[in-house]
């Protein structure tokens, strides 16, 4: 005859399968966490020691290849606020992440609501607006200065075929910057599409039904049921595509090169060019340190907007 | 059974990416053996670069268990080969593009007393001996420059090269041309480099001889740099320039050139064989460059192809022995060809194809000066992204004009001056 276990007994069986199971966690806790180490490498490889030795030599007059180098205090950001080139490739930056992401949600938005409805080669049409995004920004830089070239390009042979003068597109800057935001905001545009095509297929569908029902048109739905059910998808969208056109710098040194002048560089595209070809590494990693810190600061200012207003609506 | 498999993807991942890590670019080499890197800075179709295989091979041949690794270059040589030397991996031997004395010499090891060294160029030494005599790379060639220009087209409007030994006239022949519908002048404004030789070219004879002297001792004098601009905003008022110019390539103005749909280029010799492939019937020559201040035509010389020892090489020995073979009279011979320059070093013949006549004429007589990049000897290193950026501002008609270019200029001189101590 078995005799059933007191309560005593059972608390104590309990503790051990207890203690048992935490040191179990604990060890494999521990394995599981080694699995994290490749990816930390990489990280303070390629990210965080970058990052903490470009703050170092933002101190210093290093030309990027010299084995010594000098500290020069904060002189090299002093002169970043004195820079008049600076302060030009700046707002062009601001145009650059501003402007592209303007664009890119503006379509991104009309294309998803299009394309969310039933239609005939819906998800070609999804397929070919998403498909610029796999591609190289070197690349699709490359085939719209094709197309802008004097000579022979495409848009010039348009217009000559209209019997109109060949067309310097690139030669005005603002001309010239208007067509970079334009070519990156096309490129990209595919993704905020995605975001929004995956916001409004998470809208149930009975909200819209019952709006209608109340007699609410397609303008009333769009904006107090489909937009306010938008804003994750807007926070996301927005925050990435600003994040990109503020560091934009393929299409400028395809398409322009930063000319004429430095009149369409990025600050990005001038580190390039300050750091390897007017060997001022020093100064260079200043605009670095100074645009991380810009984006850093319009990335979680702009979440936090826009999370704050989400909770709002909530 | 789980936790060890856990430890083994672990392990191993991290192993791999170590791996990954330490790889070099180098290889490894079985003992006995010596194998050098040399970044010839050539691309990969260039005449030079097969003319350096064939030879390279035959060195090979001749010296067992040597090996030497000849890298082309990539579109951004200098930028590498930055980051190569501030990060301590430096190649054995590397293309030193006339920077042999001002940027590399501190990397190099000096030549002056090489078997070969007494053949060098005396034309080549105010680009690259240093007070003290040394040199730090084998010329390949000496590179004179004028402007180059398309005979049939300056024929065609009636101008005669000899007589532009001013830039009044200069000025007025390209008005002729442009008056018969071909671009006077053709500029790259997509590649860096272009506008700066633009404002090089005419730099070099902007300034006086005590203020060339001045700007070596630390001043930079505003007046003449600004002729040398007012002088390329009054040809971009005349609209001598390319209409492209911003989206045009260095391949396009060789294309120009050589199509006879423009008439000048400010620009190394060698654009002159690029500008033949598109139209080999083409009827290419340079002249001398006027002068802003006495009057006195003048050609422009320097280093061109070189090439330097790494002073850290293990290799040093066998790298010396290496360019001895490239140095040799017909080796020396062949490089020169390929690069249709005129020779680096004296025991070797010319033979320069197309510009053979201007060479002839302009160069072997002795009658212009041969003076020196201006950038390379009278302005502090790193000054040529803004003699680009400046010249090219005043080409496309931007920002900034000629005033806040001579501005830049005068800032950048004094900044890098003091960084470069």
């Amino acid at each position: 005859m078995t005799q059933a276990p007191t309560m005593a007994t059972r608390r104590a069986a309990a503790g051990r399968v207890a203690r048992r199971t935490d040191r179990l966690s604990a060890r494999r806790g521990g394995l599981v966490n080694l699995l994290y180490l490749p990816a930390l490498i990489l990280f303070a490889v390629f990210t965080l020691y970058p990052l903490v030795s470009g703050v170092g030599y933002s101190f210093t007059d290093w030309d990027g290849y010299s084995p010594t180098r000098a500290l020069v205090g904060l002189d090299n950001y002093v002169r970043l606020f004195q820079d008049d080139t600076f302060r030009a490739v700046l707002l062009n930056t601001f145009v650059y992440g501003i402007g592209s992401t303007l664009v890119q949600q503006a379509f991104g938005l009309a294309l998803a609501l299009a394309l969310n409805r039933p239609m005939r080669g819906r998800s070609g049409a999804r397929a070919i607006i998403y498909l610029p995004v796999l591609v190289s920004p070197v690349i699709m830089g490359t085939m719209y200065y094709l197309l802008f070239q004097f000579n022979s390009g495409a848009f010039n042979d348009i217009v000559v075929f209209f019997g109109g003068e060949r067309v310097a597109w690139l030669n005005q800057p603002a001309a010239a910057v208007g067509i970079i935001v334009a070519v990156n905001a096309l490129q990209f545009v595919g993704i905020s599409m995605i975001i929004y095509l995956a916001g409004l297929q998470s809208i149930p569908v009975t909200y819209l039904e019952a709006a209608m029902l109340d007699g609410a048109g397609s303008v009333k739905r769009f904006i107090h049921i489909i937009v306010p059910l938008l804003q994750p998808a807007f926070a996301t969208s927005i925050v990435l595509n600003l994040i990109g056109g503020l560091k934009l710098f393929d299409v400028i040194k395809v398409m322009t090169n930063g000319g004429p002048g430095y009149s369409t560089h990025s600050v990005s595209s001038l580190i390039g060019v300050t750091y390897f070809e007017s060997q001022s590494a020093g100064y260079a990693s200043a605009m670095g340190i100074i645009l991380f810190i810009i984006i850093a600061i319009f990335t979680l200012a702009l979440n936090a907007a826009l999370n704050r207003r989400r909770l709002e609506q909530q | 059974m789980k936790s060890r498999s856990l430890i083994i993807v672990a392990g191993t991942t991290a192993l791999v990416l170590a791996l990954i890590g330490c790889s070099g670019t180098g290889g490894g080499t079985s003992p006995g053996s010596q194998k050098l890197e040399f970044q010839t800075g050539q691309a990969v179709d260039s005449t030079i670069l097969t003319s350096l295989k064939s030879l390279t091979k035959k060195f090979e041949a001749e010296n067992a268990g040597v090996s030497i690794d000849l890298r082309p270059s990539t579109s951004s040589y200098e930028s590498d080969m930055k980051v190569r030397l501030g990060s301590g991996d430096v190649p054995d031997i590397w293309w030193t593009h006339g920077w042999s004395l001002l940027r590399y010499s501190k990397f190099l090891t000096p030549l002056q007393d090489e078997p070969w060294a007494k053949d060098f160029n005396p034309a080549l030494a105010p680009a690259m001996k240093n007070s003290k005599g040394q040199f730090f790379a084998f010329p390949v060639d000496t590179d004179v420059a004028g402007i180059i220009y398309n005979k049939d087209v300056l024929d065609a409007a009636g101008v005669d090269p000899s007589t532009l030994t001013s830039w009044e006239a200069f000025t007025a022949a390209a008005g002729k041309i442009a008056a018969n519908g071909v671009t006077p002048i053709v500029v790259s404004g997509k590649d860096n480099g272009p506008a700066g030789n633009l404002a090089d070219w005419i730099a070099s004879g902007a300034y006086t001889k005590p203020q060339l002297a001045a700007l070596k001792d630390g001043t930079f004098a505003d007046g003449p740099y600004t002729k040398v601009l007012d002088l390329i905003a009054q040809w971009k008022k005349s609209s001598f320039f390319n209409p492209d110019y911003v989206s045009a390539t260095s391949q396009d103005m060789a294309r120009a050139l050589g199509t006879g749909k423009a008439a000048f280029i400010f620009s190394q010799n060698n654009t002159t064989s690029q500008a033949l492939t598109f139209n080999p019937k083409a009827h290419l020559a340079y002249m001398p460059v006027p002068s802003l201040t006495d009057g006195t035509p003048y050609l422009i010389g320097g280093e061109m192809n070189a090439f330097g020892i790494s002073k850290t090489t293990a290799n040093l020995a066998v790298a010396k022995k290496y360019i001895a073979y490239l140095a040799q009279p017909a080796n020396a011979s062949k490089l020169a060809k390929a690069a249709g320059s005129i020779p680096g070093l004296t025991t070797v013949k010319p033979d320069l194809g197309e510009l053979q006549g201007s060479y002839d004429s302009v160069v072997k007589p002795g009658r212009f000066p041969l003076v020196p990049y201006f950038d390379r000897v009278y302005l502090p290193n790193g000054m040529w992204n803004t003699m680009v950026t400046t010249a090219d501002s005043v080409v496309s008609g931007g920002k900034p004009n000629v005033a806040q270019g001579v501005s830049t200029m005068s800032k950048d001189f004094g900044r890098l001056r003091t960084q470069n101590k």
